[in-house]
């Protein structure tokens, strides 16, 4: 293989260009992204005929158009403003001001997808217990500063109403809205950054690590009120990557409901939080909240107020509030009346009235009652194997199915732990390039992608889809990521792995028995891990590797990892199509999740003070070119991500299987009865799916009777 | 229970006999513990024409002379759903002695283009003429429905032979071997014969039973016998001793018992060595169990013991001066001989049906061992119900061998208690 090469300025602007073109290549990808089964064999006259009925390409009446709600931006606010009719009795009463001075005098005002909906209704979907947060944050991610359009390649204004660099992109600015309010009514203003800044951030005890995102060459940025809707983000080297760290599911960027407690945001309610605070309320009155609130101090106490699933009293800015706290069986969530968004007649939105989720005792309960049409929109949890059965039961269900295949590479990544220290043998050919490469040549993918993903998948490498900006390209799929089982064994045989046992397994030099490997394998996921872990051992028989599977279960597999126990670790690597917001499941850079190294990130935000340095030349290079691209323009940096991807899938950093495909959260089920709905929205971390589809736009066709 | 549904009233003939003559016992001079001798009504022919009374004696003396054995099994023989399940549970170990010749695929061959394929019957006949022979098929996924479809191909016969020759094998584990009961001419029988269909992986699911049966009917055997073993020892030693002894081993007893197994397995599971095979870690855990598990049976034996040992031929037996050990197995186990066989047939089926729940729960034995369970557990999903229900056929061996298990032990505790 030969080494990428330094990418020139005209290559760089060619990207640029393609960049532009990147919604077309979008669609493009969707018809790319594995939809077209290879005929098994010779196809007899009756299954010809089944196919002939139909002339388009598997899946293809699935997959719909990627389509979406159009943020117009510096939209005036509409003249007569409306409100659901459910806010009539408390405007009328006064509980609640008129809507003229809820909505603020800058809306942020959306075009839905369809037209305008009525209002009313609860939108009904399943969750899997407390640890489904994301369920829930993700429909109401409309209180992230910035974030993208429905394609999730371009930005757009979401709180903040606009944005601009200065000082050589030192200085990041925001322009809030006039009149925002809380949720409780209480004004929106730079003093909620400002106390986020100085009073959550800066405070070791409530944020003990600083974040890496919001620093550039390891020197931490400021929080700057400018006025009273003005903030800036001062930091003391150049930082445009900031933008998109704004946009992405980062620490800064993930706003308040994403943050699950962890303080993260750039803005929290002053007015509310102040009370959890020693500096604001007495220490004495704390312990005793604490107490109350049976939590073991003030630190937890606020951690436990600031989550908006588990306390219904946060002020929130996005659509939907917490009634009864995720905590119970029924998760419910009512609109939120101060809501920023309207769409072009002045109906302030969000349409649903609420949000039901209801408690599914685990997967197989949840997919059952999808099935049976109790939910209005699920597309969290809905299983790829039981794709025949949605489809059998669409008519009975009154629902339709929506397939929206993915942009990452691979949902069933093989993750290897780059620190692996536990086993001197097995860390020494776990951190050998040509070890790895013979590992991923030894998967069949095709069978993979047939038996578990029903041949909708695409086969290849963790990079990313081609359609995406930091895509290196269409071969950086199948590089070292077809089954080759010659090549895998002479490599194997190569670097001195020659030695077998009465079994045909490889022996370890150390003279030690076999050398096996172990893959933690998470039961319950969203792709079933175990087995296909199970499969991949199977295959790698012919390659002469013992792989033993060991399934776990998720809050002890997490453990196990965090602690560097795993060798391998099977995951999805998703959000690494932005590689810059979510660089966890692309490079050991991120120590709240590491699968690829918990000791190398540990080591990289601690700028080498603790931790392992990477014992690899390559892993060194990656992370140096990702630390450079702070400090580039959206575009440079795209394309250095460009050469991060080469240089991982050259290495095979990680083991990609199939990807790209509808497997995780893109198995949509919608009842027929829903309005605004997108025949395809993008499924990707940054764009929040489904916010990129802002739910606040979603209504029910017959006025909201399910 | 059976027992007294079975047994014939008093006056039925007996084996061999013609209507009564002035030579034969009447049944009622030997009441009550003659019923064992007694057969159902009708199960014989009636007896020949009288005038032949030799036969009768003859049949009268190999009663009175049979060893108790011979007495069981005459017993046992009459218990028509015993002897049912005793064949039924001699034909499941014949499978475990002979798996991988009653397989005809190797269990872990796999391919993604024949998943989900459903039994596939043999035809007999072929133009009138005895011909086994199966389709051909061909599969693809259909484009709307998502489903792998496999279609009959009439015009290619694949014709079935028997003995025919498939993966290589060793019989007992030693004599190598590549013969099948069943296979395909001119083909591999893993990409052509599907008997019981396949799974999701495309394995065949006939060869995969034939596997699972060796695993779940094997994995309990020792355990069984060790605890077995230490029940009636350590029950014995409590009862017929009594004292200081009894008072330890009731107590340790107490203590075992209140350990829930559930967690206790799930720990043990947790902290077996990682290099050892999910079968051996099976096993060793199926051994641990065995020694909480002997309890039961230990407090049965203790309590006959506390009132055997009171009985007039103990202490005559020890007034003559016979040693312990010989009052203990000639005259006092015997005795309850039936329990300890009915407590070990009914423990069988209580270790497979925990092998099986376990894994079905993802307890016990995990892929890729292939065991009755760990089959079920694969099978547990809305998709099986509604698309692939052959894969949930093994739940049919196991209730077969446990209702066998049942009644093959029911029958012995009857045949093992002639006088009770």
């Amino acid at each position: 293989m030969t080494r990428p090469r330094t990418r020139g300025a005209d290559e760089i602007m060619r990207d640029v260009a393609r960049k532009q073109v990147s919604r077309r290549g979008l669609m493009k990808g969707a018809a790319a992204a594995g939809l077209v089964l290879p005929t098994a064999g010779t196809p007899l006259s009756a299954i010809r005929s089944a196919a002939a009925a139909q002339d388009e390409p598997l899946g293809s009446a699935l997959i719909g158009e990627l389509e979406g709600p159009i943020v117009l931006v510096d939209a005036p606010r509409p003249e007569n403003l409306k409100q659901a009719p459910m806010l009539d009795p408390l405007v009328e009463d006064g509980t609640l001001p008129p809507v003229e001075e809820r909505v603020p005098l800058e809306p942020l005002v959306v075009q839905p997808v369809e037209g305008i909906g009525t209002y009313g209704g609860v939108l009904r979907r399943g969750f899997t217990g407390p640890g489904d947060d994301e369920n829930g944050n993700r429909y109401n991610s409309g209180d992230k500063l910035i974030f993208w359009d429905y394609t999730g390649t371009e930005f757009r204004p979401a709180l903040a109403k606009s944005w601009e660099f200065s000082d050589e992109d030192r200085v990041f600015t925001i322009h809030l809205r006039e009149g925002h309010k809380w949720s409780d009514g209480e004004p929106f203003t730079a003093d909620d950054f400002v106390f986020w800044y100085e009073d959550l951030y800066l405070n070791p005890d409530i944020v003990p690590v600083p974040s890496g995102t919001f620093a550039i060459n390891g020197q931490q940025g400021r929080v700057e009120k400018v006025d009273d809707l003005t903030v800036s983000f001062v930091f003391e080297e150049p930082y445009p990557l900031f933008l998109t760290i704004l946009g992405g599911t980062t620490f800064m960027g993930s706003g308040q409901m994403t943050s699950r407690g962890f303080h993260g945001g750039a803005y929290a309610p002053a007015h509310y939080l102040r009370q959890f605070l020693p500096k604001y309320t007495a220490q004495a009155e704390l312990d005793q909240m604490a107490t109350e609130e049976n939590v073991e101090d003030w630190i937890a106490l606020l951690r436990l107020k600031s989550q908006w699933y588990l306390n219904p009293d946060l002020p929130i800015l996005g659509p939907w509030r917490c009634v009864s706290p995720i905590n119970t069986p029924n998760w419910t969530m009512e609109r939120n009346p101060f809501y920023y968004e309207v769409d072009p007649e002045g109906n302030q939105l969000p349409y649903l009235d609420g949000i039901q989720m209801t408690l599914a005792e685990n997967l197989e309960v949840l997919n059952l009652r999808a099935i049976a049409g109790e939910y209005d929109l699920q597309e969290r949890h809905t299983d790829i194997a039981k794709l025949p059965v949605f489809l059998e039961n669409m008519e009975q269900g009154d629902y339709s199915v929506h397939l929206d295949p993915g942009s990452y590479g691979s949902d069933a990544t093989l993750q290897v732990n780059h620190s692996y220290d536990g086993d001197p043998e097995v860390a020494q050919w776990l951190h050998n390039a040509d070890f790895r490469r013979a590992l991923s040549m030894g998967i069949d993918r095709d069978q993979l992608n047939e038996t578990f993903w029903l041949g909708v998948g695409s086969p290849g490498s963790v990079a990313p889809d081609p359609s995406v900006p930091q895509s290196p390209g269409e071969e950086w799929r199948t590089m070292w990521a077809t089954r080759d089982v010659e090549q895998a064994n002479q490599l194997l045989d190569e670097i001195g792995l020659t030695e077998k046992d009465g079994d045909g397994f490889r022996v370890r030099s150390d003279g030690n028995g076999r050398l096996r490997l172990e893959i933690f394998a998470i039961s319950g996921a969203f792709v079933p891990f175990p087995r296909i872990a199970q499969a991949i051992a199977q295959q790698w028989q012919e390659i002469g590797i013992q792989l033993d599977v060991s399934e776990l279960e998720r809050n002890l597999g997490m453990t196990r990892m965090r602690n560097n126990e795993h060798q391998l670790f099977m995951w999805a690597n998703d959000g690494s199509e932005l590689i810059y917001a979510f660089p966890r499941h692309a490079l050991p850079v991120d120590p709240a999740e590491a699968m690829m190294g918990p000791l190398i990130a540990t080591w990289f935000v601690t700028n080498g003070e603790e931790g392992m340095e990477p014992t690899e030349q390559a892993m060194l290079d990656a992370i140096d070119l990702y630390r450079s691209a702070g400090g580039q323009t959206t575009e440079e940096a795209n394309a250095t991500a460009q050469e991060i991807w080469k240089i991982i899938v050259d290495n095979v950093f990680s083991i990609g299987t199939v990807g790209v495909s509808p497997a995780v959260m893109g198995i949509r089920i919608v009842k027929n009865t829903m309005g605004n709905i997108p025949a395809r929205q993008v499924n990707m971390q940054h764009a929040r799916t489904p916010q990129s589809s802002h739910p606040a736009t979603f209504f029910f066709r017959n006025g909201g009777g399910s | 229970m059976q027992r007294q549904d079975l047994d014939a009233p008093a006056p039925a003939p007996r084996i061999g006999t013609v209507s009564p003559t002035p030579h034969s016992l009447e049944p009622e001079e030997t009441s009550g513990p003659t019923a064992p001798f007694v057969t159902a009504p009708g199960a014989l022919a009636p007896g020949p024409a009288p005038g032949e009374p030799i036969l009768t004696t003859e049949a009268e003396e190999r009663v009175a002379v049979a060893t108790q054995w011979q007495l069981m099994w005459r017993r046992f023989r009459k218990h028509r759903l015993a002897m049912l399940g005793a064949i039924t549970v001699i034909l499941f170990y014949a499978i475990v002695v002979l798996a991988e010749f009653l397989a005809y695929a190797n269990p872990e061959a796999s391919d993604a283009n024949r998943g989900l394929i459903a039994p596939q019957g043999i035809q007999w006949l072929h133009d009138g003429q005895f011909l086994p022979h199966i389709y051909a098929l061909v599969g693809e996924r259909d484009p709307q429905t998502f489903k792998r479809v496999y279609t009959v191909d009439p015009t290619q016969i694949v014709p079935v032979t028997f003995f025919a020759t498939g993966f290589d094998w060793k019989l007992f584990g030693i004599i190598p071997t590549n013969r099948h009961l069943i296979g395909v001419e001119g083909g591999n029988p893993e990409e052509t014969l599907f008997l019981l269909g396949t799974d999701l992986e495309g394995r065949d699911m006939w060869s995969r039973v034939m596997y699972a049966t060796r695993t779940s009917l094997t994995i309990g055997l020792i355990a069984v016998v060790v605890s077995l073993v230490l029940g009636v020892i350590l029950g014995g030693i409590s009862g017929f001793y009594g004292g200081f002894a009894d008072t330890v081993i009731q107590r340790l007893i107490e203590i075992l018992r209140s350990i829930p197994t559930i967690p206790l397995w799930m720990g043990l599971a947790a902290a077996m060595p990682k290099t050892w095979s999910i079968t051996q870690v099976y096993f060793t855990i199926t051994i641990i169990i065995s020694l909480i598990g002997w309890t039961e049976l230990a407090r049965v034996v203790r309590g006959r013991f506390l009132s055997l040992r009171e009985e007039d031929f103990v202490t005559a037996a020890d007034l003559v001066g016979a040693r312990q050990s010989r009052i203990i197995f000639v005259h006092m186990v015997p005795l309850f001989l039936s329990h300890i066989i009915a407590a070990t047939t009914l423990a069988l089926p209580a270790m497979i049906i925990s092998e099986t729940a376990l894994s079905f729960l993802g307890l016990g034995l995990r892929p890729p061992a292939i065991s009755w369970g760990v089959l079920l557990q694969q099978a547990q999903n809305v998709q099986t119900v509604a698309l692939s229900p052959w894969l949930l056929l093994p739940a049919l061996p196991v209730i077969l061998v446990i209702l066998a298990f049942n009644f093959l032990g029911d029958g012995l505790r009857d045949a093992a208690d002639p006088y009770s």
